[in-house]
Order: C-alpha cells, then structure tokens, then sequence
C-alpha cells in the first residue's frame, strides 16, 4: 500500500442504467449500450448508421449494466478506495455523466432500501465498522462536511440558514493550504450521527424537476469526510494519519459548461462556453505558458478537487450511461471522457503526522485537562488534611491515577468518606466546641465546591473523550473476528475477479497476438522451403559465377603479361629511333619535320603535311576565262574574216597544225633544244621564223 | 397573404411575443427546483405557433401549392455536418421575397427557436433535430438580408452543440460557414438585416436599422467567440489570438461589454502576447485592460463595504481583478528585463558591451526608419488617448543600460505593491508567493544591469530577506512544489552574492590575502547557500529519509545541479585548519561521485546535466589526488 514511489492513474468504472419507462414506450430500439461485465468492455451501437458499420468498443477497469446491484458496484470498485482512506490516503469518487444517467443514484441511492444504497452510505457503514472492529489502541475522529458548488458558488450544505447567506470563499493558509472559510464540520460519532448530516444537507441540495430527470441535480455537491487516526508507534509516541474521502456529485455533464467547472485539470472535457463572459477562459487556455501570469486558471470545483486529479489522492471515476438511442452522441462523449480521464495520474501519499489534525489537538486538550483534575484532586486531599489533623492513609499513586471511572469513584469516596468524618466531627465538636462548626462549614462549602469544579472537568473530559472513537470498545470478538474474516475473503474475492478481468483483458490482447503469429508461422515455414531451394539454386550459380571469375581473372593476367611485353619492346624501338634522331637528324631539321607531322587517326598513322597547303593551290590557280565561244582566245571580227578567207600569217598562231606546201629547211633560232625536238617531231610543223617565233610566243603561255 | 392581416396572424405573433418573454426574462426567475418551467412554457407556445403556420399556409397552400412543385427543391443538406464552404446558398433556391421564401423563413424560425429551446433544457439530441430542421428550411432559400441573421445563429447554435459533444471538427465546419457568409453578405449587401423576431412583428414594431445591424453584428461576435475556442481546442493558437482580439475588439466597438470582464480578458490576452515576445501588442492590451477596468468604477471603501454586502462583494472583486491585471503588468515587466538580459549576456552570463552597442545602433536605425506598426488596435474615440498615455508609462524596448532597466523595474515593483495588497499572505498563499518570487526576479534582472558590485550584492540581499522567512514559515506537505521552488531560488541567492564577494575582495586587495572578516563573510554565505541546495534535497526523500532511487522527471535537473553545487561549495569553503579542510573535500567528494554514479546508472539523466555531468566526472578524478596531497601534508606536520 505504501509504496513510495507509486503513481497510479484514476480508476473508471462505467455504469450504464436500464431503459427507463418514457424509453421503453416511445421506442422498440432497444438500448444501444452494450456490456461485457467480464471484459470490462463497452460496446456501442450507433443507431443511425447502417450494421455493417463497426461499433465502438471501448475497456475500462470494470462496467456494470443495467442489472448491477449497488454493492456490487462499491464492493468491486469503491472498497479498495475507502480502505486506504482509512490507511491515511486521500481518496475521491465521482460521478460523471450525462443528465438523467444515474450519478446521484449512484452516489446516494434510496436510503430506505438497504440493496438500493448507493456508494455513500455504504461508505459511512464501512468506515464506522471498521473502526468498530479495529484494536484499542487506535483512536479514531471522523468530521464531516457537506457543500455545493452552484453557478460557482460555495454552499454550506450544514449551515441551516445557508440559503439566506452569501458564498463562501476558498483561501488558503500557510499551515494547511486550500481550504473554504467558515465551512461547518461535523464531528460524527456513529453512523447515525453522519447520516442525519447527510440527510440534513440533501434537503439543502438544489434539486430540480425537468424533462429529462425528476430529479435533476443542478449543483455540483461534494460530501468531505475526514478520518483522523492515532495509533502508537514502535517509537511508542502516538502517530496520526489522517485520510480524506472526497464524495462527489457533478451536475450532468450538460451543465458543466454552464456551472463552471472548466478548469486547468478538467479541461480534458472540452466544452465550449456558451456566454461571452467565459471569454477568459479561452484566453487563459491560449496564454498558459511558461512565464506569463493568467488571472483565471481554474474553478472552485477544481481547486477543491487539486489533489484528486492528478495530485496525491486515489481517485475513482464513476461514469454513468444511459442506454437510450436518442443520446447517442451524448453517451459517445461521456465514454471518450472517461477513456480520456484514465490516463491521469495520481501520485498518492499517506498522509502522516500533519499538522493540522484536529484528533492531537483533542489528545492535547484531553492531557490538559486530566492533569488539571489531577491537581485539582490533590488540592482536595490536601485541603482534606488540614481539616481533620489525624493521618490518613493514602496511597501515594493516587495523584497520578488515570483511569476516569476510578478517579470518579474515588473521588466520591473521599466525599463520603469526608461528610461522615465530618458528621462525626461535628457531632463531636457541638458537644463542646460550638465555635469551630461555623468554620467547619465554611470549609465544607469549599470542598463542595471544589468536587463541583472536579465534576465539571470531568464532565469536559468525558465530552472530549466521546469524541475520539475507540476501537474495541463494545466488541463481541468471536463475530468480530469472523467478520473480519468475512470482510477479508470478499476483499479477496473482488481482488481475485478485479485479477481475472485483468487477465482476461490480457488474454484477449495476446490472443490476438498469437493468432496473428501462428499465421506468419506458417507461413513462415513454407517460407524457409521455398527459402533454402532458392538458396542451393542461387549457390550453385554462384560457384559457376566464381569459376568463370578466375578464367577470366587468368586470362586477364596471360594478356597484361603479353602487352607488357609488347610495351617493353615498342619502348626499346623508340628509345632506338630517338637515339638516331638526336645523333643523325640536326635539330632544325627535326623541328621541320616534327611541325609537318600530323597524325591521321583514320588511317592510324602519322603523315606529312604537304609543304604547300592543298586549298590554296587552288585558289591561286583559276582557270582560263573564256572569252569567245570553241576559240581559245579572242578573236576580232577580222581576224575571223581572215581565217574564213583563207590563211594569213598574221593569224597562223590560231592554226599551228595548218601546214602548206612550204619546203623550206629549218632555220637555226633560238628554240630551246626541247622546243626544237618537239617541232622536229611534229612532222607537219612549219619551218618558217615567224612560225618560230609564234612558237616562242605560245610556250610563254 | 390573405391571413396576414387576420386575427389569427395576430394571435401568432402575440403567442411569439410571449414565447420570447417567457424563455429571456422569465425564465430566470424560475425556482431552482423547477428549473426550466418558463422555458417549458415557451416550448408549448412554439410548437403551437409551428402547427398554426403549418396550417395558415395549408390553407393557402393550394393556389401556391403549384408553385412550390414546379420550383426544383433544392437538394438536401447531409444530415450532420456541414460542407465546408456553402457559400452557392446566396445564389440558388427561393428569393425570401417570394411567398415560399417568406414562409421558409418563418418556419425556420420558429424551428431554430424549438432547437434552441431544446438545447437549453438539456435534451440536446431533440434541439439538433429541430436545429437541422431549420437548416433544411434554409437550404431552400438564397441569403438575403431578410434571412441572413437566422443563416448565422442556427450555425452558431449547431457549432456549439457539436463542440459540446466533443467533435470539434464538425462545429468548426458550421461556425466557418457562418462566418463567410456574414463576409459574404456585408460584401455583396451591407444593408442591415432583418432580425428573426421581425417575422412575426407587426409593421409598427419593426426595428430600427441600428438595432437590426447591433443585433446582427452581436450574432457574428458569438461566431467569432466560438471559432477561437475552436481553434484554442485544434491547438491554433495564433489564429485563436486573433479571433480572440477581434472578439474583444468588436464588444468594444458595440460597447457590449461588463468593463471588469473586458479588462481581465485583455489582460490574459496581454499574457500570451508577452510569451511570443511580443512585447508591443503585450503592452497595448495591459494598457487597456488598465483603462477599462477604470470605467468599473471606484473601488468602494472600507466603511461602505462594512455597511452592506453587496458593497463588500463589489469591493473585493473590483480589487481582486485590479490587482490581477497588476499582477499581469509584474509578468510583463519581468519578462521584458529577463529577454533583454538574455540578449545582452555574454557566455558567462556577464553584460557584453559588444552586443549592447550593437543593439543601441539597432535600435536608432529602427527610430530612424520610424518606429513599427502597431498590429492590434483597441478602442473607442473616448478610450484611445488614455489608452496611449498609459502605453507611454513603460516602453515596450529591451532595455540596454541601467537606466532603462531601472525605469522597467520601478514600474514593476510598484505593481508588485499594488498587487500585493490585496494577495496577502493570509489567505491568498499561492498568489502571494508567486508575487514575491516575481519580486524576487525582477530584482535578479535588475541586478544584471548593475555594474557597482556592492550594489548588485546588495539586490540578491533583498531578495533573501524577502523569501527566506516565507519558505520556513510554509507546510511542507501542502506547499511542497513552492518550497523546493523557493529553497533553490535562496541557494542559488546566497550562491550569487558569494561570487561577488569574492569577486569585490580580490579586486580591492590584489595580492594580500582576505582579511579574516571577508572570510567569515564568504564563508556563511557559502554554508547558506549549500544549506539550502541541501534542504531541497532533503525535501526529496522518502518519508524516511532515503533518497529516492529514481529522480522523477521534473525533479530530476534540479536535483543533479543541487548535488553539483553542493560538491562545488564544499571545496570552496576557506579555512585554514586541514582537518576541515579534509573534510570539506570528502564531502565534495561525496556529491561529485553522487552525480557521476547516477547517471551511469540512469544513462537518460545524463542529458539532463551534461556540462555539471562532464565537471564532475573531471572532479571525482582530481579531487582524490588533492585530498592524498593534503593528508601527506598533514602527515608530515605532525
């Protein structure tokens, strides 16, 4: 239980109520929530869309449909709570939920009907039985107090004329942090006691009829029980641990927009506000950053409730359903909510030796004032002594006496013992002393008044003592013990179904699991067949792949070696030729040649560029115009005409091969000797000079 | 219509009449056992009236029955939801003048009245349907500026119902059409609309234009409201700033606001400008909020609040909020000096001249170029001078110098006065210490500033004697978060005024060694400081004073520096005798190995501590040589 480092989150159990009349009548739907008690599941139709839509399932730590009994409902879920508020823990329940859902059936239920009790009641019998039943030892204070939060005011439910006044302020105090301000706290001291307080204050509770609910809560009502226990220690000094038990009921869940309960730790349930005037909230939602100040914040609900949400307490949530299919969304929302809120996490401490316990203030209280009757007794004897002079036998650890009844007896004892001493004092005194009787009585009116005084303390002390409830006072401990047993094995029972419901919970995730394995299983294994087939295929390709690497790895080799080789030998050659080149060819030489060198890469070889370049040939050498049609030069008209009439020596060039029966021998000119023997061989040719000299002419053409 | 003028016209509009009274007015005085009687009378009146215009146009449907055949019936909305934009509303189906059109309106009237009706009385699943009713009645009409007041409200209506259920999304669909056809409208029409109750209002009783464009521009303000809660709720939270400020903008301008209210919620919008950084619209919004909460009026004396009640009340809520905004003003100041000082600090968190004149030169160019545009603008005529004066009290620059930050700090200080008036300590814990702890800080960034070291010592002096007390005084099981908050805050105090000492002795005496004074002096400081990080640790431990195994995450930084400057001031501690000396340093020792163990056994802490983490591992490698060397030399004295 006292773990230290233990964060739990809060507990949600869902509840759903049955199909109320109006419900039944109006519709043959039926209800559109349903349960699985074992699985903690809630499934839920929508019933607009079509059935082949999938439904929403949602788990929670325990549900209870329409057929659940309220104690089942507090035995399973809410026991476990109220037993570590009696360990010293803060523990809260509340209930959440649409309106007309149940919450206040839930928290209250019919008081009469004893199966019909709901969670607060039956809380009040478990605490009072067990303190009843625990040792003696411990001593107990339980107070009790009862508000309403409406329209974001605190009410005292206790205070009788509470209506009339204003309400109350939440402050805090350096020495016991947030607290309401003049809130009326009940210390009980039974159970009836605490149910008249409850009884009392739900007549005060703001309560309204509406369609939807008869009786529709309209306020947010918290019922705060302190318990305070003082045990000894090993230490032997006395340890007090105090728990507190937060009851709440909300307003229906449509309303909390209206009643204020947005807040920091309740804003999971995101509702927008209706009114402008919650503007603030909106904005203190947008500016809740790191350094900045936001005036609004939270609600009093919450600041109430700090601890239960997220802080040191042990938190139950009790979300209620109501089946019917025109609520659809509303139970759609209530049950998201309720998924949302089961991921906060408390962090709860036993809250030992505080400070403020009202229990040591009473154990104090009750101290001062035993050594004040002690003392005042003592005064008494004294007093007692100097009337009558004889010795009186007293037992020295009187003064010190402890237990109340004896110090009641006793002290009637000396009383007594006194009035007959006194009588016969008397007696003897008027027989001769008449003087002394007035004084006497004098004295004897102080001894009664002093036995008034002891008897006012301990009538106080008595009142005190009343107070502290101790265990182990009116036990028959035969049943006891046998209850307890009782009490033991059903806590075990609901241990033992919580367990199974857990487990089930589990199995059914690893079902799934395990399902989904086997599938790949089996698959798996054909898998590694076709696996290992298509592993032998692709090895043998790779042992192929592997000897067809090496042959051409050692054909590689064969041919560098060949090519280095055939380099070697090419080398040697140039080496040769440069050598030749320096020593034969002069350099002047060689450069010539090496800028006529151009390598043709088509033939693959180096050629010499023509000493003249080979376009330019061209261009400088155009071709002969012609000037004159079939003639190679031109000819005048004339000349035409000449040639037409016949020969003439004037135009004889025109007509080299024009021979006429001239037999002259050749005249010696100055015909070069190449000249000469082309004219010699010229059978037909003209010997004459002027043919000569035509010849000369036409060859410096 | 024939009937218009009949008798039965005018019992249907006095049965209206008396809905709307029933449902606004009387309907708060319902006794709270009966909570929703009025509005239960309002609903039967409504029905009634839907069965008597049912009939009304029965009657006279048949020469018009033609007509409404013959017309394509627009088609049908999807059930829930809402497309995205819906905007070909203002181009097809009936003109509202139409017969059709006028009779649509009206039955999509009183339907959005039915649903809303519904809603209120808690049966929300029966308003939707009526809601969506009325849609459909709509959705055979074009926008005009007869129906166009009741386009809106009916989105509104449904955007909330949807948000209240938790689907955000598809209240989001509704209000964003809502919102573009109000666009839509004042683009293309502009004149002001008729409101819903006119449709069954006799001529006489027709509103006014500026009644009608007041009632209209209200129904768009909702729009907005709500679309910043939808946006806040998608996490948009600029956009939701935006829509948040129009809001407020727009209660200004219709003056349709409670000036208490009004300023509080520019105050917190003030808040999430001033995290942004945006220090300008930050002040604007302070400024104000300041302003308005003005017009609330006086705050009521002592002896008039004794008198009555009401007065107490008003009394306290007038100074609670005041001081509220005040206290928004402490956080707007601190986090001024604080983002300045993180411009201005060097790596050793000392003021860098370099980076002071280079923002100087900045900031004069930006003066040059004439200051920037202001982007939020509140204000009425009569408001807006104020507003400015209060602006011009603080600036909304980084300080640089002193002299400015000092003007900073002043202005925060005495709104640290004015607040904590009213938070005391006797009933208001929580506030009251945040105040001081802002006190506290904002002396801290003063403190940066100030260049006189004495001066600066004395600062964190003042801040010591402000806290100290209160963290001794707390419960340590109700307060326990503000204790840790509040030792660590003191060591790290006490911590600060230790290095400058240190630092003042050896600037005035150079190489003489300290005289004994400043040594004792340095020397309680130095036991303060590790009491402190000691008794934040201590308040980690379990109920038996083990030390927890596992840090939790929050807890976890503060908890490897606290060992780590435990460790350091132990081995800082002067003293001449080596025994004490010895001993000082086994316990730095202890601490440093303590921070090295940890986190090997818990690797993700490291992180969390690297540089404290890296130190201490050099340290619990050095220090065991220091403390051999300082036994041998003990040894050899003896």
């Amino acid at each position: 239980m006292s773990k230290n480092k233990s964060s739990e989150s809060v507990k949600v159990v869902v509840r759903c109520r049955p199909l109320n009349r109006k419900e039944e009548s109006s519709g043959p739907v039926g209800g559109i929530v349903q349960m699985d008690l074992r699985l903690g599941q809630v499934i839920l139709r929508n019933p607009r869309a079509s059935p082949s839509e999938p439904q929403k399932t949602f788990t929670f730590d325990a549900v209870y449909d329409g057929n659940s009994k309220q104690r089942d409902l507090y035995d399973e879920s809410v026991r476990p709570l109220i037993d570590s508020v009696l360990a010293g823990f803060n523990g809260t329940i509340f209930a959440y939920g649409q309106t007309g859902t149940g919450k206040t059936y839930t928290m209250q239920g019919a008081w009469l009907d004893p199966e019909k009790r709901g969670v607060i009641p039956n809380a009040f019998d478990h605490i009072f039985t067990h303190i009843s039943r625990s040792q003696s030892d411990k001593q107990y204070l339980v107070r009790a107090s009862y508000l309403e939060i409406y329209r974001e005011e605190i009410r005292d439910l206790l205070d009788p004329n509470h209506s009339s006044t204003r309400g109350l302020d939440l402050r805090e105090s350096p020495e016991t942090g947030v607290y309401v301000q003049d809130l009326t706290s009940c210390v009980c001291k039974s159970i009836k006691e605490i149910e008249e307080v409850m009884n009392v204050g739900n007549q005060a509770r703001v309560v309204g009829a509406t369609d939807m609910n008869e009786h529709s809560s309209r306020s947010h009502a918290l019922f705060l029980i302190t318990v305070e226990c003082s045990q000894p220690g090993p230490d032997g000094r006395k340890h007090i641990r105090v728990g507190r038990l937060n009851l709440v009921d909300l307003a229906g869940s449509e309303r909390q927009a209206k009643t204020g309960v947005h807040g920091e730790r309740l804003k999971e349930a995101a509702k927008i506000n209706l009114s402008l005037s919650a503007l603030g909230n909106v904005i203190s939602a947008l500016a809740d950053g790191r350094s900045g100040h936001v005036p609004y914040r939270d609600s009093k609900l919450t600041r109430l409730l700090q601890d239960s949400l997220g802080g040191n307490a042990k938190t139950v949530m009790v979300a209620t359903l109501g089946p019917a299919p025109a609520h659809y969304d509303e139970t759609l929302t209530t049950l998201r909510y309720a998924n949302r809120a089961k991921n906060i996490q408390n962090q709860p401490k036993v809250n030992e030796d505080p400070k403020d316990a009202l229990l040591r203030e009473f154990q104090k209280e009750i101290a001062r004032l035993k050594a004040q009757l002690n003392h005042r007794r003592w005064r008494s004897k004294q007093k007692k002594e100097q009337v009558d002079c004889e010795d009186w036998g007293r037992d020295s650890d009187e003064e010190m006496e402890d237990e109340e009844e004896a110090v009641e007896t006793e002290t009637d004892d000396y009383v007594k013992l006194e009035e007959q001493r006194l009588e016969r004092e008397k007696e003897a005194i008027t027989e001769d002393q008449f003087l002394l009787v007035e004084e006497k009585q004098k004295l004897l009116g102080d001894l009664r008044k002093e036995q008034e005084a002891t008897e006012q303390l301990t009538a106080k002390y008595k009142a005190m003592e009343s107070k502290l409830l101790v265990g182990g006072k009116n036990i028959m401990d035969h049943t006891n013990e046998q209850q307890k047993m009782l009490e033991v094995k059903r806590q075990e029972i609901a241990e033992q179904t919580r367990k199974e419901r857990e487990i089930q919970q589990q199995m059914l995730v690893q079902d799934e699991e395990t399902v989904e394995l086997r599938e790949t299983f089996t698959s798996l294994q054909q898998e590694v067949e076709a696996k290992t087939k298509k592993l032998k295929k692709l090895y043998s390709k790779l042992q192929c792949i592997k000897a067809e690497i090496k042959d051409m790895n050692d054909e590689h080799v064969g041919s560098r070696q060949e090519l280095e080789q055939t380099q070697n030998e090419l080398t040697r050659e140039l080496k040769f030729k440069y050598l030749i080149i320096e020593n034969f060819i002069p350099p002047e030489e060689k450069n010539k040649i090496m800028n006529r060198l151009t390598f043709d890469p088509e033939e693959d070889q180096w050629n010499f560029q023509p000493l003249v370049p080979a376009q330019s040939k061209f261009s400088q050498m155009k071709k002969r115009p012609t000037s004159a049609v079939g003639y190679k030069r031109p000819i005048s008209q004339y000349a035409r005409v000449a040639i037409a009439m016949g020969a003439h020596s004037r135009f004889r060039a025109e007509n080299i091969m024009f021979l006429e029966l001239d037999m002259c021998p050749p005249n010696p000119s100055s015909l070069d000797c190449l000249a000469e023997a082309a004219t010699n061989q010229t059978p037909s040719q003209e010997n004459s000079p002027t043919r000569n000299r035509d010849i000369h002419k036409s060859s410096s053409w | 219509m024939a009937s218009f003028s009949s008798n039965e016209w005018k019992a249907v509009c006095a049965k209206f009449t008396n809905a709307q009274q029933l449902s606004d007015v009387e309907s708060r005085t319902d006794p709270e056992n009966d909570p929703f009687r009025s509005k239960y009378k309002a609903r039967e009146l409504l029905t009634e009236i839907y069965c008597s215009l049912k009939n009304f146009e029965a009657g006279d449907g048949e020469e018009h029955d033609d007509g409404e055949t013959s017309e394509p019936e627009p088609t049908e909305e999807p059930l829930d939801g809402e497309k995205p934009v819906d905007l070909d509303a203002f181009s097809r189906g009936w003109s509202s003048d139409s017969r059709a059109g006028l009779r649509a309106a009206r039955l999509a009237a009183v339907e959005y009245y039915l649903g809303v009706n519904h809603v209120d009385t808690e049966e929300l699943s029966a308003g939707q349907e009526h809601l969506m009713n009325c849609m459909k009645h709509l959705g055979k009409c074009r926008v005009s500026s007869e129906n166009v007041s009741l386009f809106i409200h009916v989105r509104n209506q449904l955007g909330i119902l949807w948000a209240g259920r938790d689907e955000t999304e598809k209240s989001q669909g509704f209000l964003e059409t809502a919102e573009s056809i109000y666009q839509r409208y004042m683009k293309e029409n502009g004149s002001p609309p008729t409101d819903m109750t006119e449709y069954f209002c006799s001529e006489e009783n027709q509103l006014t234009h500026q009644e009608r464009t007041k009632k209209f521009e209200l129904a768009y303000t909702h729009t907005l409201y709500y679309l910043a809660q939808v946006y806040q709720y998608f996490g948009e939270n600029e956009r939701a700033a935006n829509y948040c400020y129009s809001t407020l903008q727009r209660q200004l301008q219709l003056n349709q606001f409670n000036p208490m209210e009004w300023a509080l919620n520019a105050a917190t919008l003030s808040q999430y400008y001033i995290t942004k950084g945006q220090y300008m619209e930050g002040r604007h919004c302070l400024a104000a909020a300041t302003v308005i909460s003005g017009l609330a009026g006086e705050v009521p004396s002592e002896a008039a609040a004794q008198e009555s009640e009401a007065e107490r009340d008003r009394r306290e809520q007038l100074k609670q909020k005041r001081s509220e905004i005040a206290r928004c003003w402490i956080k707007y100041c601190l986090n001024l000096l604080r983002d300045a000082k993180k411009l201005l600090e060097d790596n050793i968190g000392e003021l860098d001249t370099d980076r002071q004149d280079e923002l100087r030169r900045a900031r004069r160019r930006e003066e040059e170029e004439e200051g920037r545009k202001q982007a939020l603008l509140f204000g009425s005529e009569d408001t807006f001078d104020s507003i400015a004066s209060v602006e011009e009290k603080v600036s909304y620059l980084f300080p640089l110098d002193f002299t400015e930050a000092r003007a900073i700090f002043l202005v925060g200080q005495n709104y640290v006065n004015q607040a904590k008036e009213h938070f005391q300590m006797d009933g208001f814990v929580t506030d009251h210490i945040e105040i001081l702890q802002d006190h506290s800080a904002l002396f801290r960034a003063l403190a940066f500033f100030e260049e006189d070291v004495e001066r600066r010592c004395k600062m964190h002096k003042r801040r010591v004697d402000m806290l100290e007390p209160i963290c001794n005084d707390l419960n340590s099981q109700y307060y326990l978060l503000i204790r840790r908050q509040l030792m660590f805050e003191l060591a790290e105090t006490y911590n600060e005024m230790m290095d400058l000492k240190l630092t003042l002795a050896n600037r005035q005496e150079d190489s003489q060694s300290l005289d004994n004074h400043t040594i004792k002096k340095f020397n309680h400081l130095c036991s303060a400081s590790a009491k402190y990080f000691q008794m934040f640790l201590d308040s980690l431990c379990s109920p038996e004073g083990k030390i927890p195994e596992h840090l939790e995450e929050d807890v976890l930084r503060p908890a490897l520096v606290a060992r780590f400057r435990v460790a350091r001031l132990h081995s800082k501690l002067i003293s001449s005798s080596p025994p004490v000396q010895l001993d000082n340093l086994n316990k730095a020792l202890e601490n440093y190995k303590y921070v090295v163990q940890y986190c090997e056994a818990h690797p993700e802490a490291a992180a969390a501590a690297e540089t404290e983490l890296e130190l201490s591992k050099e340290m619990v490698g050095l220090l065991p040589l220091k403390i051999n060397r300082l036994k041998a030399r003990m040894a050899t004295n003896n």
